[in-house]
């Protein structure tokens, strides 16, 4: 894979422990889990957008988490620019965090309701040690506004969140990610919460900040709309594990593993002349999985299930040029390579 | 005969600066089995107008003319009693949000039957079985009528709010954003159970989102509403294959597709105006590409196209 990978995720798993019963724990001592995030390893190039798309439940924001050490991983390795971090405590990791950044979902409550914009950057430039003295804060918070295209600087200078807009909002948390010159952002469903007319202009802003500061980004979304506008490659989620990973347009246009195929025939399209059919999938995402250790995590809601489905754990196979899926059903043999 | 006839309706919020014009002298008529799609970013009306038609308005909100006339009478000047037997039994909205709208310590049978009870003489036997009923039309298997919401998903409590709302056969149906904050197989489910249910109930109904592709698969005709005035008016079919109005166009030209080739969008500059001190002529004007001397002087009246109607100056 990459050589020069910014972030290198191998079998990384994150599993809580289910609560059980009193007499349950007394009498088996074997402790089931939820396995939120279960072997998942890919790696991130620089500059480059990677979409982890999927259901809520999936494990896509337990994923983002674990990445940046906001929870401990359960097992695997988290490699940032050939460093191993996963196993450092948090002395050891904390020049890494200024490099390893997250904008969230929701600005209205990611934003200190009581300190004004200029505020909201200045406590992190201090945290930081960024500026020397305050004049040179001064030039660095305006910098960063205009950066983030919040124009003029002196209309937002003062102002407090509750009197910004969800776009405005949104521009300054990622301001205030921007300042830290980080080298890989992780944008968790950061354009949900906004309206149709202003999502745009922040997908925007990360691709000017890809191409000026040549930051990558992990971007997590329910919304396969937005990521095929903004990522490289898709990787698909369902129950703590990928199931299909590839180039945007070839999972758009392609997909190879049925929930795949679900997933894009549910989203609906900007045409009333389409008519709404059946999904090709059964049932709902379980709040509880089951220990669905030795099948596919898939199968129980899949049309195309047969034994062999049941039986075994399907393993990520080659389908084509960067593309993989792991399905039973897939054949593996088929691709060749270029070679 | 149309089932709602909206005219000239204002619904101003009356706060300490002045008066803000949430609702600004719109109308609309849909027509029986019919459903109006109202699209539009967050802030321009769509819910006020939602909430006016169950005249649920309260201060500092306040209606401040025009008439809201269902099955020809106006519900504008009834009193808090005769809308009270409207509410729930003619016209019954499904709301966003459903954890929020479901009473948590009540279970979805008593919730069902609640309803039935507050508007018919029957016994509650009768209303038990018709609950029942409800949420096997919506999909839930009847075994759940002892279920408290917070044993339900996402999708079955937008399913259980659906069948409290449909519950004494209303005419009318307000749903407003039912499907925002759901996935989107649970979301093309319960898109699809509404379908089913307007069938089968005969419901006319306006639909409340700023999904431009949700309206699109649901709604036959959609008005697209813009700092609490109707920009444009159209059936759907039109609008998205060719939006008259800049707004709509700018919105249609904003909005990802899956489908086709990936394209180039664009946002729309600027944000929507202040509704207490709305810009003079139309509101759309500040942030419009096409606007004139004249657009930001005149208000522009509503013109009927081929059976469309748009406000705007540049299109005649």
């Amino acid at each position: 894979m990459n050589q020069d990978a910014v972030l290198k995720i191998e079998n990384l798993k994150k599993y809580f422990p289910l609560r059980k019963g009193l007499f349950a724990s007394l009498l088996k001592g074997e402790q089931s889990y939820l396995r939120a995030v279960d072997n998942i390893s890919f790696s991130l190039g620089k500059k480059e957008i990677l979409g982890f798309v999927g259901e809520s439940g999936c494990g896509k924001s337990t994923l983002s988490r674990t990445i940046l050490k906001l929870v401990e991983p359960t097992g695997g390795k988290i490699h940032f620019k050939g460093t191993r971090v996963d196993a450092m405590n948090r002395k050891q990791f904390k020049p890494f965090r200024r490099k390893m950044q997250m904008i969230f979902q929701d600005p209205f409550g990611s934003l200190n309701p009581r300190r004004t914009v200029s505020e909201i950057l200045r406590q992190t430039i201090k945290i930081h040690n960024l500026a020397e003295d305050r004049d040179a804060e001064d030039v660095l918070i305006r910098k960063t506004l205009e950066e983030v295209g919040l124009n003029p600087v002196e209309e937002y200078w003062n102002k407090y969140p509750k009197l910004l807009s969800g776009g405005q909002l949104q521009r300054v948390s990622i301001g205030r990610v921007l300042v830290l010159q980080p080298e890989f952002i992780i944008a968790d469903e950061s354009v949900s919460m906004l309206d149709v007319s202003v999502r745009i202009g922040i997908l925007d802003l990360l691709f000017k900040m890809r191409d000026k500061y040549g930051i990558s980004f992990i971007y997590i979304t329910h919304d396969l709309v937005t990521a095929r506008y903004i990522c490289d490659r898709i990787a698909i989620m369902y129950l703590g594990q990928i199931l299909e990973i590839g180039p945007t347009e070839t999972i758009i246009n392609n997909p190879c593993h049925p929930y795949t195929r679900a997933l894009i025939s549910a989203v609906p399209v900007p045409d009333p002349t389409v008519e709404m059919h059946e999904l090709p999938i059964r049932g709902y995402i379980p709040v509880t999985p089951d220990d669905t250790i030795d099948s596919c995590n898939f199968a129980p809601r899949c049309l195309e299930r047969n034994k062999l489905c049941r039986s075994a754990k399907p393993e990520m196979v080659q389908v084509g040029d960067g593309h993989f899926a792991a399905c039973c059903l897939v054949d593996g043999n088929a691709y060749q390579g270029d070679s | 005969m149309a089932v709602i006839e909206v005219e000239n309706l204002k619904l101003y919020f009356m706060t300490r600066r002045g008066p803000a014009k949430a609702v600004d002298n719109i109308g609309f008529s849909i027509e029986k089995k019919e459903t109006l799609g109202l699209i539009g970013e967050s802030g321009c009306g769509k819910t006020t107008t939602a909430m006016a038609l169950m005249k649920f308005v309260k201060p500092p909100g306040q209606i401040i003319g025009g008439s809201i006339r269902f099955m020809g009478s106006d519900i504008v000047p009834m009193t808090d009693e005769q809308i009270r037997q409207l509410r729930g039994k003619e016209i019954s909205i499904v709301r966003q949000e459903a954890q929020n709208a479901l009473n948590p310590v009540l279970t979805i049978g008593r919730q069902i039957t609640e309803m039935i009870l507050e508007h018919e003489s029957v016994t509650r036997e009768t209303a038990l079985a018709r609950a029942k009923k409800q949420l096997n039309l919506v999909g839930i298997s009847d075994q759940r009528i002892n279920s408290y919401p917070h044993e339900f998903s996402g999708g079955m409590k937008q399913r259980a709010m659906a069948a409290i709302a449909t519950a004494c056969n209303p005419k009318f149906l307000i749903l407003d954003e039912p499907t925002t904050g759901l996935d989107v197989v649970v979301q093309r489910q319960i898109l699809m159970m509404l379908r089913d249910l307007k069938d089968e109930l005969d419901l006319t109904a306006v639909f409340i989102s700023h999904d431009l592709s949700v309206v699109a698969e649901t709604c036959d005709r959609v008005a697209v509403m813009y700092a609490g005035k109707i920009m444009e008016e159209s059936d759907a079919v039109s609008l998205y294959k060719a939006p008259l109005h800049p707004y709509s166009k700018a919105l249609i030209r904003a909005y990802p597709s899956l489908k086709g080739e990936r394209r180039q969008l664009k946002s729309i500059p600027g944000a929507p105006p202040s509704l207490i001190d709305p810009p003079p002529g139309c509101r759309f004007a500040p942030r419009c590409e096409l606007a004139q001397d004249i657009c930001s002087q005149e208000e522009p009246a509503v013109n009927t196209i081929d059976g469309r109607r748009v406000a705007c100056h540049m299109v005649k």
